[in-house]
C-alpha cells in the first residue's frame, strides 16, 4: 500500500510542479500561454517524451538503452531513404521495424551473450551510429515535397499535432501493458527480484528481448518525427536523446532501481523540461541555460526524492 | 501418524551430483510420501541444497533417478518441476517485492481474461488460498509490505495454489520469532494431513523432531540414515550428522577482572528499550535470546551500526559516544558480524587483504603500506587461528566457511582490540572449525580479552559465556550464572513475552 | 571438510583463469594486433606512425586512469565530457593571459577537481545516485561552460611552450605519452599500496562490508570523484595543448570513450577488480585500431563500427564462458527407462 502511494505521490507532484511552473511562465510571459506555443511545447515534449516512455519500460526492468539516439537517426536515415521506392506508410513502418530490429539485437546480445545492458547498448550507441553513416555516406537525405511524411509531424487531427497524440497515445498504451498484461507484470517483476523472477519460471529472456524491441521501436518513432520536421535526416540526427531520455524517466519518478513505472510521470517529466526551456527562450535567456536548468532540475528531483534511500529488495531479505 | 500405508510420491535413487573437484552428492536415496513430513538433516555441505536444487529443477543431476510416482522424471528447468507439482521454498524467498500477494501467488500462472489481467479472480483465489492457511492477508498489497513470517506464508498458498504435491522448504524457521514458529509447525502438520508431502529441512533438531515423520540424515554428500522419528533422538541425529559424539558442556572457570564495559539504559531504535550490563575483563558475556530478541540488535548499536541512545556506555573509564564503526574501531571494540556474507567479508580481495582492512593506517610508512609489516602480521593470525588456506594472496570467497570466519576474527584482533563483539560466530561454521572457534575464544579471555557473544544457538551459549543475560521482545529478561546456567534456564527466561 | 577445501582449490584454479584474462587479456590482444598490423598492414611500422599512436592514446588514457579508479570502487562519472571542456577552457584562458604553462595547468587541474568536489558532495551527501547526479552535472557543466565562453566561442592560444605537452617529444617518446604512463604508474601505485587504493577495492567489492570493517566510505568516494576531476583536468590541458584551443564543443561523447576503454581493458562495472594494465592496454588498442583503419583508408564510419564491435567483442568472451561454464555443469542424467 505505502508504495502504491508513494508511486502516485510522485506522479501527482510532478503534475503539480508542471502546474505552477505553467503558471509562473504565463506570468512572466503572456506568449507563453497562447495555443499557438503550448502546441509547440507539447510536440517538444512529446518527441522526447516518446523514447522516454519506451526508457520507462527499459529501466522499470531495471536495465537501460544508450543506444536511443543511434537508433533514431537509424531510422530516420532508412525510412527516408526508402520513400522514393516504397512509398511513405511503407517506409515508416519500415523505420519502426529497423528500431525494433536493433532493440532485439540489444536484448540478444544482453541475454545471449551476457553482456551488462550499460555496455551492450554502449557498444551498440557506436555501432548503429557507424552504420547509419556509412549507410547514408555521411550526407543528409531528403525528402522534397513530400509532405505525406509530414503526416507524423503536422497537425492533422483536431488541430492538435501527431506528436502529442502519438505520445499520449503510447503513454496509455504503455500504461495499460504495465498494470494489465502478463508481459507488463513481468517486466516489473524482473526489475523488482531478477533471480526470483527467473526461478518462477518466467521467461525472462523473452521478456527483455520484447522489452528492447519496444524501446527501438519508440526510438525510431522518434528519429522519425525530428526528421519529418525539417524533412531531412542524417547520421548526427538525436545525439544525446539517451540521456535526454534518461532525464526524463528520472524527472517522472520512476526509480531507477526497477520494479516500478511511471508512464505519465514521464510524460509529465518531458513536458516540465519542455515547458521550461521554452520559458527560457520567451525570456531571451541564451539558449544554453536549458541544458543547465534541465541538470539542475534532475538532480533536486532525486534529492526530494521520497523513495530514495529506501530498498524496497531489502524487505524480502531474511534478517538471520 | 501412519505412514505405512501412504503412496511414494517422490523418490530420488543413487542420485549423485558432481562439481569441478566436489561430489556434492554421493548415491544418495531418498523418498516422501503422500502425508508424511519428512525431515532432511545435515550440517553445512552435507548436501542438502544440491538435492533440493535438484528437485527444484534448478540443476541436473550427474548420475541417478528422479521418480515422480514411480516414474523416471527430468526437470529441465524450474518450470518442469512446478508443473510436476513440486514447490521449493527457499531460504532467499522467491517473491517479488513490488508485485502484490496474488501476482506473488499466481506468478508466471496469472489469470487472464481476453489477455488482460483477471485482478477479480486471482484476488479471489489467493484469498482462499490464504484462508486454507488461516492468515489474513489483503491480496492487493505488496508482498514487501509484509513481515517476514507472512511472506513466508504468501509462499506456502502459491505452494497450495497449484496442488503442489510435495513441498520442499529449506530452512523455514530461519527469520521467525517463537510465536510463528509453532504457527508454521502447525501448518506443515495440517499440509500433511491434507495429503502433501513435505519435505522439511533444517538443521534445528528441536524443531525437526516435533514436526517430523521420518527423518533422513545426510552427511559429506552420502546417505546416512533414515528412520522413523520416534526411533531417533537428538543424540542419535547429531551422531549421524558429525560422525562422531559431539562434546557439549559448560564454559571453563574464568579469571575476570575489572569492569571494562559499562553500559546503562541503552535503548536501540524502537526495538530495544532499556539495557544495562557490565562487562568484566576476561569473561565472555553472553547475550542470549531467540530471533528477534534484540539481542543482535545491542550488539549492533555497539559498534555504531544502529541508531541507539543511553544514558552511559563507559569503555574502560571514558564515556563513548559510538555513531559509527570507524569510531568503534578507534575505541578498541572488535566485532564479528553475524552475516559475513553481507556484511563481513571482502569477497575479491585476498585473505592478507581482509584481515589488515582495518589497521592500514597502522600499517602505513609514509604514505604507502608497509607490504612487509603487513604479510607479518597476516602470517601471525593464520598461524594463530589455523586458517586453512593456500596462500595469504588467494581470494577469501574461496575459503570454506569456517576459515572464512577466522579470517573475520582475525581482522578484529589485528585492531588490538579490548572488547570484542561477537554475533553468531560459528553460523555456517562446519564443526571442526566451531571447536577451534571456541578454544580460540577460549584462550583469548585467559588472556584478558573481555567478549560480548550474542547468539542464539543455545549449546553455545551455554559452552563459552560464564554469565548470560537473556533478552526477548527487545528487553533484557534477567541474567543467569553459574551452576544455574542451563539451556532450560535461558529458554525460560527468552519465551517470557 | 577435506572436501569441501579440495572443492574451493580447483574452483580457485578456475578462477585463476579469470584474473588472468582480467589484467593481461587486452594486453595480449594488443600485442597481437600489432604483430598483426607490422605483418600486413603497409606503414604501419613506420616509426612516425607508431609515435602517432601512442600519442593518440594518451588523451583518453589520462583520464581513464581516474575513471578506473572510479569503476573499481563500483561507480562512474559520466560528467568528464563536460568536466574536460570546462577545464580546458579555463586552463587555455589563464595561459592565453598570463602566458604561464604552470598556472594554466593548475587552473585546468583544479576546475577538474573543483567539479569531482560537487559530484563527490551530490553522491555522498545529498545521496543522488552516480549515475543520475554525474549525468546532472554533464549537463550542468556544459551549461556552465557555454556560459563562461559566451556563447560557445572557443579560446585559442598557440603560445610553444604550451603547445609542446600535447604535440612534441621528450627523447623522441611523445609528452603527452610519457604524462599518460606517469598518470598509470601512479594509478597503479595508488591501488595496490595506498590505503585509499585498498578503501577503492573494499567500497566496490562489498559496500556494507567495507563499512562494518571499518572504512571510511564517504570521504573515499568524494576523494574518488575528486581524483578523476583531477586525470581528467590532465586529458583536458593535453589535449587543449594538442588543439591549440578548447571549447564547450571538445571532444563529444569523451565520457562514452574513457568508460569504454576502461571496461575494455578488463575493468568490470560491478566493481571490486580492475587493471591499470588493462586499462592503458585498451587505449593503445583504440588508438591502434583508429590507426591501421585509417591506413587502409577504411571509412571513418566504418571505425565507428569497428570500435564498437571490439568492446562487444571483447566483453562477449566473458559472457560466452560464463555459459559455457554453466552448460557443462548442466549434464542431463541418462534415463533410466522402466
Amino acid at each position: 500500500m505505502k508504495n502504491t502511494l508513494s508511486k502516485i505521490w510522485k506522479s501527482y507532484n510532478i503534475a503539480v510542479i508542471v502546474f505552477i511552473v505553467a503558471i509562473v511562465l504565463g506570468i512572466l510571459s503572456p506568449r507563453f500561454l497562447s495555443l499557438d506555443n503550448l502546441l509547440n511545447v507539447m510536440t517538444n515534449a512529446s518527441l522526447v517524451a516518446i523514447v522516454g516512455l519506451g526508457m520507462t519500460l527499459a529501466i522499470a526492468s531495471g536495465n537501460f538503452d544508450l543506444s536511443v539516439g543511434a537508433t533514431a537517426a537509424f531510422a530516420g536515415c532508412i525510412s527516408f531513404s526508402l520513400v522514393p521506392t516504397i512509398g511513405v506508410p511503407a517506409s515508416m513502418v519500415a523505420g519502426l521495424a529497423a528500431g525494433a530490429v536493433i532493440g532485439f539485437v540489444n536484448g540478444l546480445i544482453i541475454t545471449e551473450l551476457r553482456v551488462p545492458a550499460f555496455i551492450a547498448t554502449l557498444a551498440m550507441l557506436t555501432i548503429v551510429r557507424g552504420l547509419t553513416l556509412i549507410y547514408t555516406d555521411g550526407k543528409d537525405l531528403y525528402l522534397f515535397g513530400q509532405t505525406n511524411y509530414k503526416v507524423l509531424s503536422g497537425e492533422y487531427l483536431l488541430g492538435i499535432p501527431t506528436p502529442i497524440w502519438l505520445a499520449v497515445g503510447i503513454c496509455l498504451l504503455l500504461s495499460f501493458v504495465i498494470g494489465q498484461t502478463r508481459f507488463g507484470r513481468h517486466t516489473l517483476a524482473l526489475g523488482s527480484n531478477l533471480p526470483a523472477a527467473k526461478r518462477s519460471g518466467i521467461p525472462t529472456s523473452r521478456v527483455l528481448w520484447i522489452i528492447f524491441s519496444i524501446v527501438g521501436a519508440t526510438a525510431a518513432l522518434s528519429g522519425m518525427i525530428i526528421s519529418s520536421q525539417v524533412l531531412t535526416a542524417n547520421g548526427r540526427l538525436a545525439t544525446g536523446l539517451e540521456l535526454s531520455a534518461i532525464a526524463v524517466v528520472v524527472l517522472g519518478g520512476t526509480p531507477l532501481s526497477g520494479g516500478q513505472a511511471s508512464m505519465l510521470g514521464t510524460l509529465l517529466g518531458a513536458l516540465l523540461i519542455s515547458m521550461i526551456n521554452n520559458g527560457l527562450n520567451l525570456l531571451n535567456v541564451p539558449i544554453f541555460y536549458q541544458e543547465l536548468t534541465v541538470g539542475v532540475l534532475m538532480l533536486v528531483a532525486l534529492a526530494v526524492n521520497i523513495n530514495k534511500g529506501f530498498d524496497v529488495r531489502s524487505l524480502i531479505r531474511r534478517h538471520a | 501418524m501412519t505412514e505405512n500405508n501412504h503412496r511414494q510420491l517422490l523418490e530420488v535413487q543413487g542420485l549423485t551430483r558432481r562439481f569441478p573437484g566436489v561430489l556434492a552428492l554421493n548415491q544418495v536415496d531418498f523418498d516422501v510420501r503422500a502425508g508424511e513430513v519428512h525431515a532432511l538433516v545435515g550440517e553445512n555441505g552435507a548436501g542438502k541444497s544440491t538435492m533440493i536444487n535438484i528437485l527444484a529443477g534448478v540443476l541436473q543431476p550427474s548420475g541417478g533417478t528422479v521418480l515422480l510416482d514411480g516414474l523416471p522424471v527430468v526437470f529441465h528447468n524450474p518450470a518442469n518441476a512446478q508443473h510436476a507439482g513440486i514447490s521449493v521454498i527457499f531460504q532467499e524467498f522467491n517473491l517479488v517485492p513490488h508485485l502484490s500477494v496474488a501476482e506473488n501467488i499466481f506468478i508466471n500462472r496469472e489469470l487472464t481474461r481476453k489477455g488482460m489481467i483477471d485482478w477479480t479472480t486471482m484476488n479471489q483465489r489467493s484469498t482462499s488460498a490464504l484462508k486454507r492457511l488461516e492468515i489474513d492477508i489483503d491480496p492487493r498489497v505488496p508482498v514487501s509490505s509484509l513481515s517476514v513470517a507472512q511472506q513466508q506464508l504468501v509462499e506456502i498458498a502459491r505452494a497450495l495454489a497449484f496442488d503442489a504435491r510435495v513441498i520442499v522448504m529449506d530452512e523455514p524457521t530461519a527469520a521467525l520469532s517463537e510465536k510463528e514458529v509453532d504457527r508454521l509447525l502447525e501448518i506443515v502438520r495440517s499440509l500433511a494431513k491434507e495429503g502433501v508431502g513435505v519435505i522439511y529441512v533444517s538443521h534445528k533438531l528441536e524443531e525437526v523432531f516435533r514436526v517430523a515423520d521420518r527423518v533422513t540424515i545426510l552427511r559429506d554428500g552420502t546417505h546416512i540414515l533414515t528412520d522413523q522419528a520416534s526411533n531417533l533422538d537428538e543424540e542419535k541425529v547429531i551422531y549421524a550428522m558429525v560422525g562422531r559424539a559431539l562434546v557439549h558442556g559448560k564454559c571453563p572457570d574464568r579469571n575476570i577482572g575489572e569492569v571494562v564495559l559499562k553500559v546503562k539504559n541503552l535503548d536501540v531504535e524502537d526495538t530495544v528499550r532499556n539495557v544495562s550490563f557490565e562487562l568484566r575483563s576476561g569473561e565472555v558475556l553472553g547475550l542470549a535470546g531467540l530471533m528477534g530478541s534484540g539481542a543482535t540488535e545491542v550488539v549492533e548499536a555497539l559498534f555504531g551500526l544502529r541508531n541507539a541512545r543511553a544514558e552511559e556506555i563507559v569503555l574502560q573509564g571514558s564515556t563513548l559516544a559510538i555513531d559509527n564503526p570507524r569510531n568503534a574501531i578507534y575505541s578498541r571494540l572488535g566485532y564479528v558480524p553475524n552475516d559475513r556474507k553481507k556484511a563481513g567479508l571482502l569477497p575479491d580481495l585476498s585473505v592478507k587483504h581482509n584481515i589488515s582492512i582495518g589497521i592500514l593506517e597502522r600499517l602505513r610508512r609514509a604514505f604507502w603500506i608497509d607490504g612487509k609489516k603487513e604479510n607479518e602480521s597476516a602470517e601471525t593470525y593464520r598461524d594463530k587461528l589455523n586458517v586453512r588456506c593456500s596462500s595469504l594472496d588467494q581470494r577469501i570467497s574461496n575459503l570454506s566457511g569456517g576459515n572464512q570466519q577466522k579470517v573475520m576474527l582475525s581482522r578484529a584482533l589485528a585492531e588490538d582490540c579490548k572488547v570484542l563483539l561477537l554475533a553468531e560466530p560459528t553460523r555456517g561454521v562446519d564443526v571442526g572449525a566451531k571447536a577451534e572457534i571456541y578454544s580460540l575464544i577460549d584462550s583469548l579471555v585467559d588472556s584478558g580479552m573481555a567478549v560480548l557473544l550474542q547468539s542464539s544457538e543455545l549449546p553455545e551459549i551455554i559452552r563459552l559465556a560464564n554469565r548470560v543475560v537473556v533478552f526477548s521482545s527487545g528487553q533484557s529478561r534477567g541474567e543467569i550464572t553459574g551452576s544455574n546456567l542451563t539451556q532450560e534456564s535461558v529458554m525460560a527466561l527468552a519465551t517470557r513475552v | 571438510m577435506s572436501v569441501l577445501t579440495k572443492s574451493k582449490s580447483t574452483v580457485s584454479a578456475n578462477l585463476d583463469w579469470d584474473v588472468l584474462w582480467e589484467r593481461y587479456g587486452i594486453a595480449t590482444v594488443l600485442l597481437i594486433s600489432w604483430a598483426l598490423a607490422y605483418l600486413f598492414v603497409p606503414k604501419f611500422s613506420n616509426p612516425d606512425n607508431m609515435l602517432n599512436v601512442i600519442r593518440q592514446s594518451a588523451f583518453v588514457g589520462c583520464a581513464a586512469v581516474g575513471m578506473t579508479m572510479a569503476i573499481i570502487s563500483g561507480t562512474f562519472d559520466l560528467s568528464i565530457g563536460s568536466t574536460l571542456a570546462f577545464s580546458a577552457y579555463l586552463g587555455l584562458l589563464v595561459v592565453r593571459q598570463t602566458e604561464s604553462v604552470p598556472l594554466g595547468l593548475l587552473t585546468t587541474l583544479a576546475a577538474g577537481m573543483a567539479v569531482g568536489t560537487v559530484n563527490g558532495f551530490l553522491v555522498t551527501r545529498v545521496k543522488i545516485p552516480a549515475f543520475i547526479a554525474t549525468l546532472g552535472m554533464l549537463f550542468i557543466v556544459r551549461g556552465l561552460t557555454f556560459i563562461i565562453s559566451q556563447g560557445g566561442e572557443p579560446v585559442r592560444f598557440n603560445g610553444k611552450a604550451f603547445t609542446w605537452w600535447g604535440n612534441g617529444s621528450l627523447f623522441g617518446i611523445p609528452t603527452p605519452f610519457l604524462v599518460f604512463i606517469l598518470c598509470a604508474l601512479v594509478g597503479s601505485f595508488v591501488l595496490s599500496r595506498t590505503a585509499f587504493g585498498r578503501y577503492i577495492f573494499s567500497i566496490g567489492t562489498n559496500p556494507n562490508a567495507a563499512v562494518v570493517a571499518g572504512v571510511p566510505v564517504t570521504n573515499t568516494t568524494t576523494w574518488i570523484f575528486i581524483v578523476v576531476g583531477l586525470f581528467t583536468g590532465i586529458s583536458a590541458f593535453l589535449i587543449g595543448s594538442r588543439l591549440y584551443s578548447a571549447g564547450p564543443g571538445l571532444e563529444p561523447g569523451f565520457e562514452l570513450n574513457v568508460i569504454s576503454a576502461v571496461v575494455l581493458g578488463g575493468t568490470r562495472l560491478a566493481g571490486g577488480r580492475g587493471s591499470m594494465i588493462g586499462t592503458v592496454a585498451a587505449c593503445l588498442l583504440y588508438a591502434t585500431m583508429g590507426n591501421v583503419l585509417n591506413l587502409l583508408h577504411a571509412d571513418a564510419f566504418a571505425q565507428r563500427v569497428a570500435v564498437g564491435l571490439v568492446l562487444l567483442l571483447a566483453l562477449s568472451i566473458e559472457g560466452i564462458r560464463q555459459r559455457l561454464f554453466e552448460r557443462s555443469s548442466r549434464r542431463i542424467s541418462t534415463v533410466k527407462t522402466m
